[in-house]
């Protein structure tokens, strides 16, 4: 796929080599290093281009199958007129997915950090926001039309934090979907399940066909959230999480978690996603695979598994991928339409960037009908004003309309709970997701767990 | 007897017959017996040697479709090196480059520092020195790990975030201890009477150091260079916590970030662990005894 | 003039004395002038460069351990917020028994298997050194490279051994245990069969005078010849296994669930996951202290050589 692209030193002051500064110098560096730690001497400014001079800025950008946006619009953006006129050019990083939040929060702490990033919005960035580390960009936004009605108000605001924007969408909506192998399914006579009695029904008979009814990449924790987000808003309605986000971890206690958890071990002790599912990954391709070649017949996960499976079986995603709502839960009082997954990325600047005209005008970009195409050939929903009318041009425009009626008409949407949450909070809940999962806690022990979190 | 676990050069004895490695001047009997037990034994720890290597070493020569069908231990049918080139398209050489500088650099930082130290350790009667060995023998404790959080800090200070020097730094001063350890254990076998001789010629430290000292504790010196240069090699954490970019990306980091890159693409994945193994086993092949006591010297006599 | 004093060997002068090379030798005479000695200002490079990366960062580590810091801003001090909360952490306990359950499973392994197999290698057949040659070669790859190459051999569904067996718990660890021993039984090896060749020849020819089997002569003449050996090999072998971090990163992640969240791994995520770099230098500083007092312990009951001067250091 991608190769490692350049061997430029990539502006960094010493990338590449032990060019650049001489020992002698950091030996003068280390003789003052007590000075040095307590009076906190930060190098200002991002990196700059190598030489000096010149006004690169780096784009940290979410390197999977859908970079390649992102990368030709850098490519158009550095040949553009814009770029001419506010003297800089990008340069896109791409971080490897596995390690994107770890190592963003590495370099933001350090002074080669990027002018430009990709996030979740909302509590991904909070911290950054308050180490007064992001670019407001309410004013921009609201002074520039191109911005102001490029995009969809409910996703710009979705990235919000107390009301101000800090970011541009840059990709697709993500909300999160039952994917079905339309093969498997039409083989043993199937529908996809609006209720859970007749999900059950459906697993009954893929399990006697010794089909593993749903792929599930159980190394990976977030896979596992994505099931406890749906279950606990069908059972107990966007209001649950709701309190939570709000910072009430005595909402974990709402009976509607603990029965989330209760049907989520119901489910592993029915075996629905196959015996290994807590080795394999969805990082490196393994729970898509088994997806694609039949051997799971299900597989929930978020808008982005289209791209991902157009990536790696092209023909399985043109012919044979199904999608729909996850199915409500008798009993339980959330609305099918509600959605949970992630309204889409953004784009945040730096406030220590160099060169802040260049890194505005590339966000423009992202609010053009080019970058809104290219996202839309690549199999993702943009979230600009008009792409309803570009859905036509999608590889699947049955998908793409979907998608995009979903996010259209849910009553509620719901952010990932590992993006609403801060790390610190997000991290112990994803061990804890994955203990209830592989057995090492009960219900009830789950929820004591969580509710311990602040 | 606690001399017996100094670290020392390997004796001269260890000069004779490749590709033996040392012997002793009289046969033991014991072992010139068969011993069917041991044979078996080891004949058993070769087949887990093998049997991962092997199944690397044919699953990286298999193309990708075979692979996720056929019986992964028959050996491949039409072997075919895409794999290979699929890896080095993807920027190994660069790889391999950083990796090579990293190692240098340590090598040459590591013993530019612990020779003199170590010297002065054998050689100075004074407060001073007795004090900066202590700091060493104190150091060979501390798990690099454990400090990974302050030196990232000390590292964004510094503005060396994501860059050789980030890796190549704090990498050298982790092998320090145990290569002073190994050179102090050298030096002081260097016998005084030599020292004394040199000393009426009226020679200077220096040249002690050059002339004498050097020369007699070359094992010493293979060993430590050995060491760093393979603490260089392997090292993963430094690299992932202080580089990011393609720019400084080594090899070690580069092997992790295939993961996610050839996914399930397992032969790709594994001519790529395959080609990182490659120098060293070159220079293995090449310089085998002198590896080996190299390593002999890190666990002392 | 000065004239070497004859009475004493080098080698003697120094099973005589316990002291390191750092106790300033009595002069043995009037020969042993201060001349061509080196200053001590040789060893400040060193010593500083080392202090800078090594001893500050420990330091740093301690300070941060009182403070609170997310990676941004500056750290913000807490007093003993981070010390409550690891004495009181269940997944420290369990972090803690899981390092020191990995790294005995460890040294049984690998210490049984090594050393059988060193004193096996001593032997001078040339099958023996053929097939010494080739149980080294694991040890030519990085922990990365074999993590990877395991990564790959047990992928459930694409790999070789297509079984559960990272996703569950006692696989999971057994996995890091065998992973481990096939990494660095061959570095083991080496040492083993350095020390097995030092064994004076006549003590065999001794024992088989006396009518002692090859059995007896193992267990009465080579294991307590080697128990310096063994002593090295053991201090390597725990220092190193703090080193199956990278390991745990990358095949497992700390799990399934908890349960390959060894200390190292468990710093990394309070620092690196959940960016709570107060409590992870907690753990860190608990990480030094532990491995410290251990080496200090190691060396206490073994009267391991060249660290008994350590003895007055510390």
């Amino acid at each position: 796929m991608e190769s490692i692209s350049g061997r430029s030193n990539g502006g960094q002051p010493t990338g590449g080599g032990l060019g650049g500064r001489t020992f002698s110098r950091r030996w003068v560096l280390g003789a003052g290093a007590t000075t040095l730690l307590t009076t906190g001497l930060t190098a200002c400014g991002s990196s700059d281009g190598s030489g000096g001079g010149s006004e690169t800025i780096d784009a940290f950008t979410y390197g999977d199958d859908a970079v390649k946006v992102q990368a030709a619009a850098v490519d158009r953006f550095n040949k553009s007129a814009a770029a001419k006129s506010a003297k800089g050019k990008v340069k896109l990083v791409k971080v490897p997915g596995a390690d994107y939040t770890a190592k963003l929060r590495t370099a933001m702490g350090s002074p080669s950090a990027p002018d430009v990033f990709f996030n979740w919005g909302g509590g991904s960035i909070r911290a950054y926001q308050e180490a007064k580390q992001l670019l407001d960009l309410t004013d921009t936004i609201e002074g520039d039309p191109v911005l102001k009605n490029g995009f969809l108000p409910a996703v710009l605001a979705a990235g919000d934090l107390g009301g101000r924007h800090y970011g541009v969408p840059m990709r697709g909506m993500q909300p999160v979907i039952l994917f079905y192998n339309k093969a498997v399914f039409a083989e043993h006579k199937l529908q996809p399940p609006t209720t859970w009695d007749e999900l059950q029904g459906i697993n009954a008979k893929l399990k006697a066909a010794g089909i593993t009814p749903f792929a599930l990449g159980g190394a990976d924790t977030w896979t596992e959230l994505m099931w406890l987000e749906y279950l606990v808003d069908r059972i107990g309605g966007p209001e649950v999480f709701a309190k939570i986000q709000a910072g009430d971890s005595s909402a974990w206690g709402d009976p509607a978690v603990l029965k989330a958890a209760e049907t989520i071990k119901e489910l592993i002790d029915d075996d629905v996603f196959g015996s290994k599912f807590s080795s394999v990954s969805y990082v490196n391709g393994g729970a898509p695979a088994v997806f694609a070649k039949g051997k799971a017949a299900m597989h929930l996960m978020g808008s982005w598994e289209y791209s991902t499976q157009l990536g790696k079986f092209p023909s399985f995603a043109k012919k044979n991928l199904g999608w729909c709502a996850f199915p409500t839960v008798e009993g339980g009082t959330g609305d099918i339409r509600n959605v949970v997954g992630n309204p889409t990325n953004y784009w945040s600047v730096n406030a220590r960037t160099q060169n802040k005209d260049a890194a505005i005008a590339f966000l423009k970009d992202c609010a053009s009908q080019t970058y809104a195409k290219a996202l839309v050939a690549n199999g993702d929903i943009p979230t600009t004003a008009g792409a309803a009318e570009l859905l036509d041009a999608s590889p699947n425009p049955q998908f793409a309309k979907f998608q995009y009626e979903m996010v259209e008409k849910a009553p509620a949407f719901t952010l990932s709970w590992d993006q609403a949450l801060g790390a610190d909070i997000a991290t112990p809940m994803l061990t804890e997701i994955n203990k209830l999962f592989v057995g090492q806690s009960s219900p009830s022990e789950f929820v004591s767990a969580l509710k311990e979190l602040k | 007897m606690s001399h017996d676990t100094l670290p020392r050069p390997r004796p001269p004895k260890t000069e004779e017959r490749p590709p033996v490695p040392p012997v002793p001047p009289r046969r033991r009997h014991w072992t010139k017996r068969a011993n069917p037990l041991a044979g078996l034994g080891s004949v058993v720890w070769l087949a887990v040697v093998l049997v991962p290597i092997y199944a690397m070493l044919s699953a990286s020569l298999t193309s990708q479709d075979k692979a996720l069908t056929g019986n992964p231990l028959s050996p491949p049918t039409s072997p075919t090196l895409d794999n290979y080139n699929t890896v080095l398209n993807s920027g190994f050489g660069h790889l391999l480059s950083n990796t090579a500088i990293v190692a240098v650099s340590v090598v040459a930082i590591v013993l530019g520092l612990s020779l003199p130290l170590a010297y002065v350790a054998v050689r100075t009667r004074n407060r001073w020195s007795g004090l900066a060995f202590r700091l060493f023998l104190l150091g060979v404790a501390i798990p690099a790990q454990a400090v990974v959080v302050p030196l990232y800090l000390l590292i964004a200070k510094l503005d060396l975030y994501d860059s050789l020097l980030a890796v190549i730094l704090p990498t050298a001063a982790f092998a320090m201890p145990v290569s002073v350890l190994v050179l102090v254990g050298t030096l002081r076998d260097v016998s005084e009477e030599l020292y004394e001789a040199m000393a009426l010629d009226g020679a200077s430290p220096q040249r002690m150091l050059f002339q004498l000292a050097v020369p007699m504790a070359k094992g010493g010196i293979s060993t430590v260079v050995i060491f760093s240069a393979l603490q260089a090699w392997n090292g993963f954490l430094f690299p992932l916590i202080f580089t990011q970019s393609d720019g400084p990306r080594v090899l070690t980091l580069g092997l992790f970030n295939y993961v996610s890159q050839f996914g399930v693409n397992i032969p790709a994945l594994l001519a790529s662990v395959v080609l990182s193994g490659v120098p060293i086993f070159a220079v293995y092949l090449v310089a085998r005894r002198a590896l080996i006591g190299g390593l002999m010297g890190v666990g002392g006599k | 003039m000065s004239a070497p004093s004859p009475t004493k060997a080098p080698a003697e002068d120094r099973a005589a004395e316990h002291g390191g090379p750092e106790e300033p030798r009595r002069p043995k005479g009037p020969g042993s002038s201060a001349v061509g000695r080196p200053h001590a200002a040789w060893a400040l490079p060193g010593v500083l460069f080392f202090t800078f990366f090594a001893v500050v960062p420990m330091g740093l580590a301690f300070y941060l351990s009182f403070t609170a810091w997310d990676g941004l801003g500056d750290p913000r001090p807490v007093g003993l917020d981070n010390w409550r909360k690891l004495l009181d952490d269940d997944r420290m306990v369990q972090s803690l028994w899981l390092t020191v359950l990995l790294t005995a499973a460890s040294w049984v392994f690998q210490t049984v298997i090594a050393l059988l197999l060193g004193v096996w290698a001593a032997g001078r057949q040339r099958n023996r050194a053929i097939l010494s040659a080739v149980f080294f070669v694991p040890f030519l790859l990085s922990s990365t490279a074999i993590a990877l190459l395991f990564y790959a051999l047990l992928d459930p569904n694409f790999g070789i051994i297509r079984e559960n067996i990272l996703g569950s718990s006692n696989g999971a660890f057994l996995a890091i245990v065998f992973i481990g021993a096939w990494q660095f039984i061959p570095f083991h090896t080496l040492i083993y069969q350095g020390g097995a060749r030092q064994i004076p020849e006549v003590l065999y020819q001794a024992a088989a005078i006396d009518g002692a089997g090859r059995y007896r002569q193992f267990f009465s003449i080579t294991l307590p010849q080697l128990r310096h050996t063994i002593t090295t090999s053991t201090v390597l072998l725990v220092v190193g296994s703090l080193t199956y971090f990278e390991t745990v990163l990358i095949l497992t992640k700390g799990g399934p669930g908890t349960d390959t969240a060894i200390l190292p791994y468990l710093m990394y995520e309070a620092g690196f996951k959940s960016y709570d770099f107060g409590y992870a230098s907690a753990i860190a500083s608990f990480l030094v202290l532990t491995a410290t007092g251990l080496s200090l312990v190691l060396v206490r009951l073994t009267g391991f050589g060249h660290m008994r001067s350590t003895r007055e250091g510390m």
